[in-house]
């Protein structure tokens, strides 16, 4: 599903994020991505959803070569990944169901099509008694479920997750996993970067390790 | 595809309008100006256009006859002018109808006519033609016929006439076009403006898997509804002020020809509309071309 050879990511700023990548993440897996900050993480994910292009080397998705693109292939391709934001990313104006809405509406999903989908969500992450709150209100675990929702919304094959439980207590972000587990049972290949040493070692899935840019570690059932 | 989702871009489209409600009004005011002034300088061109095809059919050339002129030389004269390109109509004034206008139109020196023997002025050809701006050729080639004294047209007043309504011709047209690439700006800015107060849902949208047009059209129907809507208050607010000024003109001036025939104004309105409605368009497009990427 995810496939990267050879590939270097160096900033205009000339820092070398990532360095020589080589992974294979098959279909359905379940995939932590460690390291300290700044090891190239968030890089890494956003690689796989073309928010950045490699330096060097290639990035396969589902057999599909994105390293060359064409920009309006971009949205196609982003239609089939979920990506929840480290700084979560949401319309603090809007609904949690007009969020979440916004984000089928803008790949052209029919108003039905979107109430359907938005209650399904809304009713997996447990926040359809929330539907009408605008997301200030809401609590940091709800807004991480919230950001879940809205991403899964589209019934992606990829799901990537940038720090999910970064700022939260160890009882929600236990549920947070938990939700996160129930979505890859359902098919879903999920990429989560995290520095979060009590949930990876938890949770017992593959680990790829990073360490300034170099993978120092791809271990099947690892321990952070 | 603007179709299909032209509810969705509308709506987001008023939402911009309803949080930047100011800057929507000042730009639509600015628009509304542009066109008021743009509208005037085409209402007077107009005018002056309708107001020349009016006096065209006065002007004329006047054809002195020698006195001598035998009664066969004169229609011969009169049928060769007749039929000339660009003739309407010729009138023969015999010297008795002549002496009889001048008494006419002179009646208060009635008594120095009376002293002078005999009548002193020439018969005459009036030549009307159809097109003010053939009279001095026409002219020229009669001037060379048998039997005529002197060839008389108002060539003065035509020039300057010309030269008047070409000045206010091509400086109403040189101001509007700069109006016009100002009102391109004016909505260029607001919806550059726009695009950054919306960067998180330009954002959010792009990662989702909008395509670049899905994320564009909101601006674009911003912007051509500002040009809409500026265009179609400047028309109300003209329209009003025209026909206030031709009421008031009409009544100082009564016998100056001015469009009054409402359907002979609707072109004015169709164009104001249709231009306002494309320089928003325009507008909007040039920046959602630089502003807004992959
Ligand atoms: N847009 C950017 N421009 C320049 N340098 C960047 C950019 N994004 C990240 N970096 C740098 O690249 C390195 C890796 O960053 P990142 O991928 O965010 O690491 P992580 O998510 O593991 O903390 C860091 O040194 C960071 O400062
Ligand atoms: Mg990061």
């Amino acid at each position: 599903m995810i496939r990267m050879f050879h590939v270097d990511k160096i900033y205009p700023n000339r820092i070398v994020a990532l360095k020589d990548i080589n992974v294979h993440i098959k279909k359905g897996e379940f995939v932590f991505l460690v390291g300290p900050t700044g090891a190239g993480k968030s890089t890494f994910l956003k690689l796989i959803y073309r928010g950045i292009i490699p330096t060097r080397g290639q990035v396969i998705i589902d057999g599909i070569n994105i390293s060359r693109l064409k920009p309006k292939y971009i949205p196609y391709l982003r239609r089939n990944i979920g990506i929840v934001f480290q700084d979560f990313k949401l319309l603090y104006d809007r609904t949690v169901y007009e969020n979440i809405a916004f984000g089928l509406k803008a790949i052209g999903a029919t108003n039905f099509e979107i109430r359907a989908q938005v209650k399904k969500v809304l009713n997996l992450v447990g926040l359809e008694h929330k539907k009408k709150a605008k997301p200030h209100l809401l609590s940091g675990g709800e807004q991480q479920k919230l950001c879940i929702a809205r991403a899964i919304a589209n019934e992606p094959m990829i799901l990537l997750t940038d720090e999910p439980t970064g700022n939260l207590d160890p009882d929600t972000s236990w549920e947070i996993m938990q939700l996160l587990f129930h979505i890859n049972i359902r098919g879903t290949t999920i990429v989560i970067a995290s520095h979060d040493k009590l949930m990876v070692d938890q949770a017992k899935k593959r680990i790829i390790r990073l360490d300034r840019g170099h993978i120092i570690e791809d271990n099947p059932k690892g321990t952070y | 595809m603007i179709f299909e989702n032209f509810g969705f871009y509308l709506k987001e489209a008023l939402l911009s309008f309803r949080r930047n409600l100011l800057m929507y009004f000042a730009s639509i005011m600015s628009i509304t100006v542009i066109f008021i002034i743009v509208g005037i300088f085409l209402l007077i061109s107009l005018n002056l256009n309708f107001l020349l095809e009016d006096l065209e059919s006065q002007f004329e050339i006047v054809i002195y006859l020698k006195d001598d002129i035998s009664t066969t030389e004169l229609n011969n004269l009169k049928n060769d002018i007749a039929s000339r390109e660009g003739v309407r109509e010729v009138t023969y004034i015999s010297k008795e109808k002549a002496f009889q206008r001048l008494l006419k139109n002179f009646e208060e020196y009635k008594d120095i006519f009376e002293v002078i023997e005999g009548n002193p002025l020439p018969a005459s050809l009036e030549v009307k033609t159809e097109d003010s701006s053939r009279i001095e050729s026409i002219a020229k080639g009669i001037e060379k016929l048998k039997g005529i004294e002197d060839v008389e047209y108002n060539k003065g007043f035509l020039e300057k006439w010309f030269k008047i309504t070409g000045f206010l011709h091509w400086g109403g047209i040189a101001i509007s076009i700069l109006l016009l690439v100002a009102s391109v700006l004016i909505i260029s800015n607001l919806t550059r403006i726009t695009v950054y107060v919306r960067r998180n849902e330009i954002e959010i949208m792009s990662l989702m898997g909008a395509t670049r047009w899905f994320i564009k059209w909101p601006f674009l129907i911003g912007g051509f509804l500002q040009g809409c809507i500026g265009a179609v208050i400047a028309l109300a607010t003209l329209y009003k002020i025209y026909f206030l000024v031709v009421d008031k003109v009409q009544q100082s001036i009564p016998f100056l020809p001015l469009i009054t025939n409402r359907i002979e104004l609707l072109p004015v309105g169709l164009i104001i509309v249709l231009v306002g409605c494309l320089i928003g368009f325009l507008g909007s497009m040039i920046s959602v071309g630089r502003y807004i990427l992959e």
